[in-house]
């Protein structure tokens, strides 16, 4: 099989996939016993409106009265178009208040993902070369202290040690400090520690089991007995085959990671993002939003698979199409 | 083997004389029969629970906590018991990792305390005099608690006994909380465990075992299943629903299994190809003995390596939906503590920090019990890694 056909293929399966995954939200919304229609009577009714009315009206904006076939149609139509719906505890369009959110998941989730890249590639590697050494030992300790701890306990405890105990950084986050200031920069802080923590660990593990299995390699073997220096194996002859795998796991997993980490990192230190936008829009049971806010994680997931199985064949020659 | 021995010191005996109720018959062995008579009771109790009483007497998620329970004894303990020399191998290889060792008394202390501690000890109650204690032979500044249960002098409250880890703002005891806080752990840990490693194994070796058709279906349908993060998908079905520790495990069990399958399901293509496989092939046994005697028991060590590497991944889970507050509030769980003691850090910092250190350890535990069992269980890792 070509590999063209192989990418043809795969991209399909992300299309077939999407429209599966819309599907079954529709279906989940449907059987739905309250989707935030008695929210939206009880906004009605503080308001001075009428309860009665109000639950016509949401009918109407959702469509409810209509035959299951007509809302399903204009759901996926909806949803194809980017029509994606109307916030009614922010009084704008679902897509504004996103486009409006995800600058600050942003602000910290870049930075935290090329440390937790950079750190987490670097210690692996070394970890792999320099094995069963008291470096190798504290690595692996880290590793384990980063995936076990909880992201949101994690984000709590720096907060009682350095906000309320130390005083050194501020407890929350506040908007109106602009981007580029040090103020922004010392408030971002803990939110990259905590985020950058688990990712850390997970990049470790996984760079240091993919250049193990290269340390030993007889290539390597041969481009030391010709005399090149621990730099240049290191880069040139370890880091290379490795990279492919670890290239891959990057995309996938690291996004997954980010996210759902995010999620708790905005919750914990009030940042506005995507992930707060979400977790309020559940607590009001903000439908529209909800819906928005975890689909777009969800396709982000889809296309990063994608990205990375082709990523995958097309670096790495091994690979047989046939067999997936 | 009977029939090896026999054969040596009496020419004359063939192996279709062998006698073989001597040996133990043609019965079923102990181990089933057990599994059948329990099996069977769990189902009468089941059933009479849900039919014939007016409320469950037991919840939903205490039933499958007893099946896991009974899923453990019966193919964990139980073989391991029979097969003594394994059993001292596999240990002699485990604790070589100190660590490993430590966290699996820790983890035994937990589930033991966890299992039994909520059916002697009373649910933790509201009581707002008793708000905001210190721990025992800590003390804080006398205008933190409403009133102090314990000595009061100069101006600070000292913890007592009554709440030897303090208490949370409602005056609840932080100690009896952490105590339910374990059973909760335990059973989202353990009976996901159990639903994934269920599902994943016998979807990873049928696929495997029938190839073709079966294979391409089973595993296109991992591959969509794999491709929806249960975090968000969780995310929306608490929203659309009531939520609770029932529909979190049957969540994450029934949408979790596809890395397990995937697995099993490379492992197993490789045993496929084994000999035994063909012998029992063409000795005329059916496909569902091949599966289940041939297969499964020589993918089990992976799996179960795998599944205790999961188990730290669905207590996360919980503790953080539980912080978030998106699970139903009357089950007392570590998450939900943690998060009520956000308020008061800068007063009462160890409400917030005395469940999390419990979940850090916990999960930690598992992390490094995983770890040691795939040094100890799986040939491949020998070595290196």
């Amino acid at each position: 099989m070509s590999m063209h056909w192989y990418v043809a293929r795969r991209v399909a399966w992300a299309v077939i996939a999407t429209y599966l995954i819309l599907s079954i939200t529709f279906g989940l919304l449907a059987v739905a016993p309250g989707d935030g229609q008695t929210a939206f009577a009880f906004k009605a009714a503080t308001q001075g409106g009428d309860v009665d009315e109000a639950q016509e009206t949401f009918d109407e904006i959702t469509g409810r009265d209509e035959p299951l076939l007509t809302r399903y149609k204009n759901y996926m139509v909806n949803m194809a178009t980017l029509n994606w719906g109307w916030s009614f505890t922010r009084n704008q369009p679902v897509l504004d208040a996103i486009a409006q959110a995800y600058p600050y998941s942003l602000m910290y989730a870049v930075p935290a993902t090329l440390i937790s890249i950079i750190a987490g590639y670097a210690i692996g590697l070394y970890s792999a070369t320099h094995q069963y050494t008291l470096t190798d030992y504290f690595g692996t300790f880290t590793a384990f202290f980063g995936i076990s701890i909880p992201n949101f306990w994690f984000g709590i405890m720096l907060i009682l040690v350095f906000a309320v105990d130390l005083g050194w950084l501020p407890s929350y986050y506040q908007t109106g400090r602009g981007v580029w200031t040090v103020a922004n920069a010392k408030q971002l802080i803990l939110p990259i520690i905590v985020l950058s923590t688990g990712a850390i660990a997970g990049n470790m593990r996984y760079s240091r089991a993919e250049a193990l299995e290269y340390v030993h390699a007889d290539f390597v073997k041969t481009a030391r007995a010709k005399g090149a220096d621990d730099w240049r194996v290191l880069v040139r002859h370890i880091f290379r085959p490795a990279l492919v795998p670890l290239m891959t796991i990057l995309v996938a997993d690291i996004l997954g990671l980010l996210f759902a980490g995010a999620y708790i990192t905005e919750v914990v230190f009030q940042i506005p993002g995507l992930g707060l936008l979400s977790y309020k829009a559940i607590i009001q049971q903000d439908t529209a939003l909800v819906m928005a806010t975890t689909l777009i994680p969800v396709f982000i997931a889809i296309i990063g698979n994608l990205v990375q199985d082709i990523a995958y064949t097309v670096l790495d020659p091994r690979i047989s199409y046939g067999d997936r | 083997m009977a029939a090896d021995t026999r054969s040596e010191t009496a020419a004359t005996e063939r192996f279709e004389d062998v006698d073989w109720d001597d040996v133990g018959g043609l019965g079923f062995p102990r181990r089933t029969l057990a599994l059948g008579v329990s099996s069977l009771a769990y189902l009468v109790a089941v059933v009479y629970d849900v039919f014939l009483t007016e409320d469950a007497l037991v919840s939903g998620t205490n039933w499958l906590f007893l099946l896991t329970l009974l899923a453990g004894v019966f193919f964990v303990a139980w073989p391991l018991a029979e097969n003594r020399r394994l059993t001292a191998y596999y240990w002699r290889r485990f604790k070589k990792n100190r660590a490993a060792v430590i966290s699996a008394i820790y983890l035994l202390v937990v589930f033991v305390l966890g299992t039994f501690g909520p059916m002697l000890i009373a649910k933790p109650e509201l009581n707002v005099l008793a708000a905001y204690q210190p721990p025992v032979f800590l003390s804080v500044d006398s205008s933190v608690p409403t009133s102090c249960v314990g000595q009061a002098a100069d101006g600070l409250c000292h913890g007592t006994w009554k709440y030897p880890l303090g208490t949370t703002s409602d005056g609840k005891g932080i100690a009896r909380l952490v105590v339910f806080g374990m059973r909760v752990s335990m059973q989202v840990g353990l009976i996901t465990m159990l639903i994934v490693i269920s599902i994943g194994t016998v979807v990873g070796t049928s696929a495997a075992y029938f190839s073709g058709l079966v294979d391409e279906l089973l595993m296109r349908y991992v591959d969509i299943q794999q491709t929806f993060p249960t975090f968000f998908l969780f995310l929306i079905v608490t929203y659309l629903f009531k939520p609770s520790l029932f529909l979190l495990i049957t969540i994450f069990g029934f949408l979790g299994w596809g890395g397990i399958a995937r697995l099993v399901r490379s492992e197993a293509l490789q045993r496929r190809e084994e000999s035994y496989i063909q012998a029992a092939e063409n000795a005329g046994a059916s496909d569902g003995w091949i599966i289940r005697r041939h297969l499964m028991p020589n993918v089990s060590n992976t799996v179960i390596t795998a599944a205790t590497l999961l188990i730290p991944s669905f207590i996360l889970f919980e503790a953080t939906f539980a912080f978030l507050g998106l699970t139903d509030p009357s089950t007392p769980s570590w998450g939900q503590v943690i998060s009520s003691g956000r308020g008061d850090l800068d007063s009462a910092w160890w409400i917030a920090t005395i469940p999390g250190v419990f979940l850090f350890f916990t999960v930690l535990a598992f992390n490094f019990v995983g770890d040691a069992l795939r040094d100890a269980l799986d040939p491949r890792s020998e070595g290196d890694a």
